[in-house]
């Protein structure tokens, strides 16, 4: 509950006509920040969701596959067509559109799939974010002309370089992941309680 | 007792997410802003509003001066040290593609300026000359009435956006608009060769249409 509202509070504050416009006038906050932030605020609501229609999940995300399919679909869509940052910018049902899209399609359904995934099907997705974070970096750095006509080159410049930074910070994270066990390092919360 | 959909569910998943992208890319066709715009504007023909231009030989007129001859167009401001100069080129090879025949009497070249303030008559009549235009088959020419500008430029989807320096970052195409006012085509302005095809293809069909 406690987790739903603080999503709910930053789910607002995200939408505060001068929060938007700060946060759309740089490319690469558009893409790095604003984005990511309305996926978590869906991550933050779905345990409260979760408790109140427990069903729905576990019948149709039970293996977690058709979740992290919506999520990824999801997120192709914003970070891969440059046309959707800009039509955000000057098409208000985009806009829209991208504010129900990124946390009920894509944070929520990441959150629900993520524990019912097995190590193959994470190792799956850390990897096709990795080369999707790598193949946006090459678009954006490489491309001579304008992609998106509302930034500049230089600022699609910039978020390409990001895309690569964030790439490969999602590449080290996957690499430790495959050497550390966690579950060493953490305290079960049973035994804790007993 | 709940039974597992995972598998229905995956298939909704999977369609929603063509559909997505059928609906966002206008059928696979539009991945940029840039692109669908272009697709848009050949679909709809807009009509190129009746602005008054001031042109570097100090005439004023207004767009219906051009009444039953193509216009090919361009958007440019003389300070511009990037796009346009490429641009111009790009036009003046276009323009000498095209049969003598036809320059002036069916087709008429203009370059218009979005910078109002500093492209005067004197430094577009400056400008005309380092691109070897006419001045009277192909003009160069400023809409002095910003109102009227802004209406044109919305029309055609030209995005110009001033920096602190006095640039503007904008895109850019070769437009044609026909004899009867409205935009027919958008062209790739780094595709000389066929534009220049396509322009003539027009032109013959037109000049062949009246004979």
């Amino acid at each position: 509950m406690k987790q739903a509202i603080y999503g709910l509070v930053l789910y607002i504050f995200l939408m505060l006509p001068p929060v938007i416009t700060v946060t759309e006038s740089i490319m690469v906050v558009h893409m790095h920040m604003q984005m990511p932030l309305l996926v978590l605020v869906g991550m933050l609501f779905t345990p409260y969701l979760k408790q109140i229609f427990p069903g729905f999940f576990n019948k149709w995300n039970d293996n977690g596959i058709p979740g992290i399919v919506l999520f990824i679909i999801v997120i192709c869509y914003w970070m891969m067509l440059p046309r959707t940052m800009d039509e955000a910018l000057t098409v208000p049902a985009v806009e829209v559109f991208k504010f129900i899209s990124l946390p009920f399609l894509a944070g929520i359904p990441l959150r629900d799939s993520w524990k019912k995934l097995n190590s193959f099907g994470k190792n799956t997705v850390f990897v096709s974010l990795t080369i999707l974070c790598g193949v946006m970096a090459w678009v954006y750095i490489a491309a001579p002309n304008q992609l998106c006509n509302n930034y500049i080159v230089i600022e699609q410049k910039a978020l390409g370089w990001t895309f690569l930074i964030t790439g490969l910070c999602i590449l080290i994270y996957f690499i430790q992941s495959l050497f550390v066990d966690e579950s060493l390092y953490e305290e079960e919360p049973s035994t804790e309680n007993s | 007792m709940i039974k597992n959909k995972n598998l229905l569910s995956l298939l909704i998943v999977i369609v929603f997410g063509f559909v997505l992208f059928f609906v966002g890319t206008d059928g696979f066709r539009a991945y940029t802003a840039e692109t669908a715009r272009t697709l848009k504007l050949t679909e709809e023909m807009p009509e190129f509003p009746n602005v008054t231009l001031e042109d570097s030989k100090e005439r004023v007129y207004s767009f219906s001066e051009f009444e039953g001859k193509y216009v090919m167009l361009t958007f440019i401001y003389t300070a511009c040290t990037d796009v346009c100069p490429e641009l111009e080129m790009n036009l003046a090879q276009v323009y000498n593609q095209v049969p003598e025949k036809y320059i002036g009497e069916d087709i008429i070249f203009l370059s218009i300026s979005f910078d109002p303030e500093r492209d005067d008559a004197a430094t577009l009549e400056k400008y005309r000359f380092f691109f070897n235009a006419d001045g009277d088959t192909w003009r160069m020419a400023r809409i002095g009435d910003q109102e009227e500008l802004n209406e044109l430029l919305e029309a055609f989807g030209v995005i110009v956006i001033p920096d602190d320096n006095g640039n503007f970052t904008h895109n850019s195409a070769f437009y044609l608009v026909n004899p009867q006012g409205k935009l027919q085509e958008v062209m790739d302005y780094q595709e000389i060769d066929e534009a220049a095809r396509k322009v003539n293809r027009i032109l013959e069909k037109e000049v062949g249409d009246q004979s």
